[in-house]
């Protein structure tokens, strides 16, 4: 790659993959780091100080549950003194008054909860643990210390048909922005799939709402929803193109142009123990292999729609076709797209099906070794 | 267009921050998950929203400062606002200042 590489906008920094909850919908890798292998903390300051100096605007602290690491609060104050804006993505599990005090102290600048479902029963069958309730109080906490708030529900069949009330719950708890998103069908997600996936008259039903909620909250509360793609045409502009935007670096310190990209075998990811965050962004060949567009295969190479979603996900395309290089599967100009259709069909359940059915489901089991 | 009530005191939202952008040296809003880059006129407002200047004054100060009327400008300022209200960046009052 000649061009010099671009200039990369947010960091996530997944710092652990311990975590609380037990979601079927996970989509970290089956395997996860154990807290013996994590990044030390000033590993983890070097890191938010290099992805500074390389143009990264925005942070977010996620996981696994970020809480569960005791230098978090250095960690965000390593963030603001780097001029990085930064997000708490979290279950809220572990955050007390206290801990939220000092988090303010530090700089941190907003907070995001996630939300199983807007009712506790469905909630924390969801969860796989008692959460909701702690939830509730958590996300009253973050209003009252005025942080702003955003709201992430991971929706499928259990709980899209809840759409409506899911929206109201983020009003009534005073959340700026409002995350209803569609699960993502990688790592320990997959698995779960075929339980997971909402049915077509789901979706149908819930894209008016979304949109109405929008439309009537401008100004008030952002509200993002994406049609997934498992029922889209189109597939979804892969982090706004490969090694474009974004970086993520794992527990360990591996650097991932996507947070699933470990998905795609043939990838070796470098570590930030080893090499400068820059050298990995324009030099590692994880990054490069899938930047630009002239990589592109057909029928992508000579598509109208390449600037647009760039051949879709990488971590789609190995995942479901065994090969990382070729148009994503959700793309229905792909040959591959009676792969996903087939699935789709095949699970089409009927009304009362989309009830949670909590023994087909595969619940994480978190154990860290 | 329609104004804003000439008492309106535009405060940028606490989920936004102001700042310089380390690369092309040019001011910056940062809100959760986006960011505005500003221009020359971009940055002035957005450098009165500060809650104690209301709509009216801070027409009149762009007016001074870039020289054309009132009139003129007070469209576009709203409309700056207007767009920015819209991404959930500004917190508005018309009771009267701190």
């Amino acid at each position: 790659m000649n061009r010099p590489a671009p200039r990369p906008f947010s960091l996530l920094a997944e710092i652990t993959h311990r975590c609380p909850l037990h979601c079927p919908y996970c989509s970290n890798p089956l395997q996860l780091a154990a807290e013996a292998g994590e990044l030390a903390t000033a590993d983890w300051k070097r890191v938010l100080r290099e992805a500074s100096e390389l143009g990264v605007l925005h942070v977010g602290f996620s996981g696994g549950e970020p809480l569960q690491r005791s230098d978090l609060v250095e960690l965000v104050a390593a963030a603001r003194e780097a001029g990085l804006y930064s997000n708490l993505i979290t279950s809220s599990l572990g955050l007390s008054r206290a801990r939220l005090a000092e988090l303010k102290r530090a700089g941190l600048d907003s907070i995001q909860i996630s939300f199983q479902s807007d009712e506790e029963l469905l909630a924390d069958r969801i969860a796989g643990t008692a959460a909701h309730a702690r939830k509730l109080r958590a996300a009253e906490m973050v209003r009252k210390s005025g942080m702003p708030l955003t709201i992430n529900t991971v929706l499928h069949c259990a709980n899209i048909g809840r759409l409506e009330q899911i929206i109201s719950l983020a009003e009534r708890l005073g959340a700026e922005r409002l995350e209803l998103a569609n699960t993502q069908y990688y790592g320990w997600a997959f698995k779960n799939r075929a339980t997971l996936l909402p049915t077509r008259a789901q979706i149908e039903r819930a894209i008016p709402m979304a949109a109405a909620a929008k439309k009537r909250l401008l100004g008030k509360m952002e509200v993002l929803f994406v049609v997934p793609d498992y029922y889209s045409d189109r597939p979804k502009p892969c982090m706004n193109g490969w090694g474009q935007k974004h970086l993520t670096v794992n527990p360990v310190g591996e650097v991932l142009p996507c947070p699933t990209a470990h998905e795609i075998k043939s990838l070796r990811f470098d570590n930030v123990r080893e090499k400068s965050l820059a050298w990995i962004w324009s030099e590692s060949d994880a990054f490069n292999r899938f930047r630009g567009t002239e990589w592109l295969p057909q029928p992508c190479h000579d598509c109208e729609f390449r600037e647009v979603d760039f051949g879709g996900c990488r971590c789609q395309a190995a995942l479901i076709t065994g090969d990382a290089g070729v148009t994503d599967p959700a793309c229905q100009f792909s040959p591959h797209r009676k792969l996903l259709t087939e699935f789709v069909e095949a699970s089409q359940k009927d009304g009362d099906e989309t009830a949670l059915k909590t023994g087909e489901l595969l619940f994480r089991q978190n154990a860290v070794r | 267009m329609q104004l804003p009530p000439s008492d309106m005191r535009p405060k940028l939202s606490s989920r936004a921050r102001l700042q310089t952008d380390k690369v092309t040296g040019k001011p910056i809003v940062l809100y959760p998950e986006g960011v505005l880059m500003l221009n020359p006129t971009g940055h002035a407002i957005v450098s009165l929203c500060t809650g104690d200047v209301t709509f009216q004054e801070m027409v009149a100060a762009l007016a001074a400062r870039y020289k054309i009327s009132a009139e003129e400008i007070s469209p576009q300022v709203a409309d700056y606002l207007n767009r920015l209200r819209e991404r959930n960046l500004l917190e508005t009052r018309t009771e009267a200042g701190p």
